[in-house]
């Protein structure tokens, strides 16, 4: 007996913490609540025209398009010009020395480490309630994270173009410029697009623990359980992001080119005016004295005392059960519901719900039924995930090469067995390398979800920043951002060895799935 | 074994088929001439049931082409050999001859075969009936020449245990001499109790086939013996449907 696993069981597997999430629901349940989320879903069939609703649900998302579009624009000019200086390329090109790059990239990852919400906190106790907090709290470690993405890029670049110029006497400067900038343009604009929707998912986020926008309208319809406005928010905030994943997809494509990029670039900027007046952009906030944390405790030794290891278990717990479902979920869906191509279009429904819906608000709805724990807080964030994941899931399977299929169809295999034959061995190495990404996405994104009581680290952030434990603040800090570094490190060297194997063997890579995360992945 | 009666089949500018009969019984070698466009591919996918007719019936042994699980039963006894193949490149050499068997295999055989590759010995039978070895079985389908490939295809149907073989110009990218050796092993496998439809883009290589039916413009010309084929009916059959392409 020889072991040879195909690649669309890596798609499979996963589905196995199902089991364990199922087994544990029954006793997760507290009893009360099913009519409230009965009724929830009611409403979505009837959501408010109150014209006050409306006009105040459209403002909502205007500030959070406006802080979506500004926080945006900030991270993608950091990350550019960070990530030109800590490409050691360009640092050897400019000053003969590749150190600099090195302690730069060092140095990107304290912003990086840090989920937005934890920014938006901590920056919320130094600035106090601006608009400017929301745009700074998304730009910092989106800024740190474009810069390392495209500095991997720059790295994967050929470099032989480069040294041509050079060795034709072109200064260092012009030839960087000419030689990589053209071949780095696609790849940006890609990613550009994609972290725009990422932006606006922050925002959105953002919103719901008070920094403005639609986010916080929502909480506070589904606090005070007024689902019907609540789905007036949802069904705008559904449209506005259909629209953009639609334009974004034009962007992404082959649309986007020269004259029409600069007008679309051009559009953008004129955009930025009205989205600063509507946010009330003063940046002179920033440099009024900021109130800074009391020092004295802040170094309290005592905070350093925690109980290390349940705070860490609970986090990684958390963070793989949820990876693992939000990635497996829209696999084992498709392959259930594959025979009636309608059903797909649900799905994609589905996809864009989960997309939408905060992880601290689907929280929410659970306790209305769930028990505080572990249970809601995975669940909450995997459907958020698999949202995301599934629409680059399906996407992929869309490029996927259909004529294997139909040949296995041709010989009578069932629709199900020929899409896990075929399309799932083709697209699952692709795949597993983004879901490795997003597993460290959601580690990240543990703290979201702090307030259903799942115990982790994010929970206790949430609580010392809320509380002022200032003593315990700093060290949860420390060891939260290590952790997430850990993880970027351990989710990187899976994703590069994966596709690093793939390549060796021939394969073909999935442009738009392999992009997103990490820029073009290269064998070191 | 197989028995198409007045199938259409519409396409943009003119039928892609239009009114075709014909039968094919079991032990039949039958090649396909036309030239480019002329619908032998269509012909193969309305006879594999990838492509419904919009007019005319279907019959596999004697039985219309059916709807639902019947339907996915009578294409389980067709094979066919594209001519780009259609493998799955992910798969090693034993999992893609297993694809063969993806049918007839209850769910539980399918998931195992991902993770254990199943049914090794049948599978080297396969492999030394297409004359490959069975140190092949464990490389990933990605690895292997053309040629390697073809022979991998052809396994699969024999692996399938398909009465009639399809073949969908499977020399066009061959060889001389390779192109011969795959036509004699089609020929060979294609005899009784087997059927064998081939489509082909060159008449020198008729020897060996029982009849040859010769497609323009999506109708049947002629169906005959491809000693009593003549140098005009060949001509007529490519210049007229180029002509014709060219009018279009």
């Amino acid at each position: 007996m020889r072991f040879q696993a195909a690649p669309a069981l890596g798609l499979l597997l996963p589905a196995l913490v199902f089991l364990p999430l199922v087994a544990l629901l029954p006793g997760a349940v507290h009893g009360g609540g099913w009519p409230l989320i009965a009724a929830f879903g009611m409403a979505a069939l009837q959501p408010s025209f109150t014209p006050a609703l409306v006009a105040n649900a459209l403002h909502g998302i205007a500030i959070t398009l406006a802080i979506a579009l500004w926080s945006w624009l900030l991270s993608m000019a950091i990350g550019l010009i960070a990530a030109v200086f800590s490409s050691p390329t360009v640092t050897t090109a400019l000053c003969g020395c590749r150190w600099p790059a090195h302690w730069l990239r060092r140095l990107l990852a304290i912003p990086r480490s840090l989920h937005e919400l934890l920014w938006g906190l901590i920056l919320l106790q130094l600035i106090g309630l601006h608009p400017a907090v929301a745009v700074l709290a998304i730009a910092i470690p989106y800024g740190a994270l474009v810069a390392r993405v495209l500095s991997d890029q720059l790295e994967s670049l050929d470099q032989k173009p480069f040294q041509a110029l050079q060795a034709a006497g072109v200064a260092a400067p012009a030839a960087l410029f000419s030689a990589l900038g053209p071949s780095l343009l696609p790849g940006l604009l890609s990613y550009g697009g994609y972290r725009f929707e990422c932006a606006l998912r922050s925002a959105t986020l953002l919103g719901v623990f008070g920094l403005g926008g639609i986010g916080a309208d929502l909480r506070l319809s589904l606090q005070s359980l007024q689902f019907n406005e609540a789905w007036t928010s949802l069904w705008a905030l559904a449209l506005v992001m259909f629209s953009m994943e639609q334009l974004i997809a034009l962007w992404r494509g082959r649309w986007v080119q020269g004259r029409h990029l600069l007008i679309l670039l051009g559009c953008l900027l004129l955009l930025l005016f009205p989205a600063a007046n509507l946010l009330d952009l003063q940046w002179q906030v920033l440099l009024n004295p900021w109130r800074l944390l009391p020092a004295d405790q802040l170094f309290q030794l005592q905070g350093w005392w925690q109980p290390w290891p349940q705070l860490i278990s609970s986090t990684v717990l958390l963070t793989i059960t949820a990876a693992l479902a939000a990635f497996a979920a829209t696999p084992l869906l498709l392959l259930l519901i594959c025979p009636w191509p309608w059903l797909q279009l649900l799905l994609r429904a589905f996809g864009l719900f989960a997309r939408l819906m905060p992880p601290p608000l689907t929280a929410l709805l659970l306790l209305f039924v769930l028990k505080p724990g572990l249970l809601p807080a995975a669940i909450a964030l995997a459907f958020h995930n698999a949202g995301i994941l599934g629409r680059l899931f399906l996407e992929g399977l869309e490029s996927q090469d259909p004529r294997p299929e139909q040949a296995l169809w041709a010989a009578g295999v069932p629709r199900r067995r020929a899409l896990l034959m075929a399309r799932f061995n083709g697209l699952a190495t692709s795949y597993m390398a983004y879901g490795a990404y997003r597993a460290d996405v959601i580690l990240r994104e543990t703290v979201v979800v702090g307030l259903v009581g799942v115990g982790g680290l994010g929970a206790v952030l949430l609580e010392a920043l809320s509380s002022f434990a200032w003593a315990e603040l700093l060290p949860v800090l420390v060891v939260y951002a290590l952790l997430t570094l850990l993880g970027e490190e351990l989710a990187d060297r899976y994703r590069r060895s994966l596709l690093f194997n793939h390549t060796q063997l021939g394969g073909v890579s999935t442009p738009q799935l392999e992009l997103l995360p990490r820029g073009v992945p290269g064998p070191a | 074994m197989l028995e198409l009666r007045g199938i259409c089949v519409p396409g943009r500018q003119r039928p892609r088929l239009n009114n075709l009969s014909f039968s094919l019984a079991s032990g039949e070698r039958v090649a396909l001439l036309g030239a480019s466009g002329a619908g032998k591919s269509t012909l193969l996918a309305v006879a594999n049931g990838l492509i419904k007719p919009t007019a005319g019936v279907v019959y596999w042994h004697g039985e219309a082409a059916a709807n639902g699980g019947r339907r996915l039963r009578q294409q389980a006894r067709i094979g066919t050999l594209w001519q780009d193949l259609r493998l799955v490149e992910q798969l090693t050499v034993q999992q893609s001859l297993n694809c063969g068997r993806l049918a007839a295999w209850p769910w539980h055989l399918v998931l195992l075969n991902l993770l254990i590759p199943l049914e090794t010995s049948a599978c080297s039978k396969v492999l030394a009936q297409v004359e490959l070895t069975a140190d092949l079985l464990p490389v990933p389908i990605i690895q292997l020449s053309g040629g390697q490939r073809q022979r991998i295809a052809l396994g699969r149907l024999l692996r399938q245990g398909a009465d009639l073989l399809l073949a969908d110009e499977p020399l066009a990218q061959l060889d001389p001499p390779l192109a011969a050796k795959l036509l004699n092993l089609l020929l060979e496998l294609g005899s009784a109790p087997r059927a064998l439809l081939m489509s082909l883009h060159r008449p020198d290589l008729l020897q060996g086939f029982d009849r040859v039916l010769g497609l323009r413009c999506g109708e049947l010309v002629f169906d005959t013996h491809p000693a009593r084929i003549s140098a005009s009916q060949l001509q007529d059959l490519y210049e007229s449907d180029q002509h014709k392409s060219d009018q279009t």
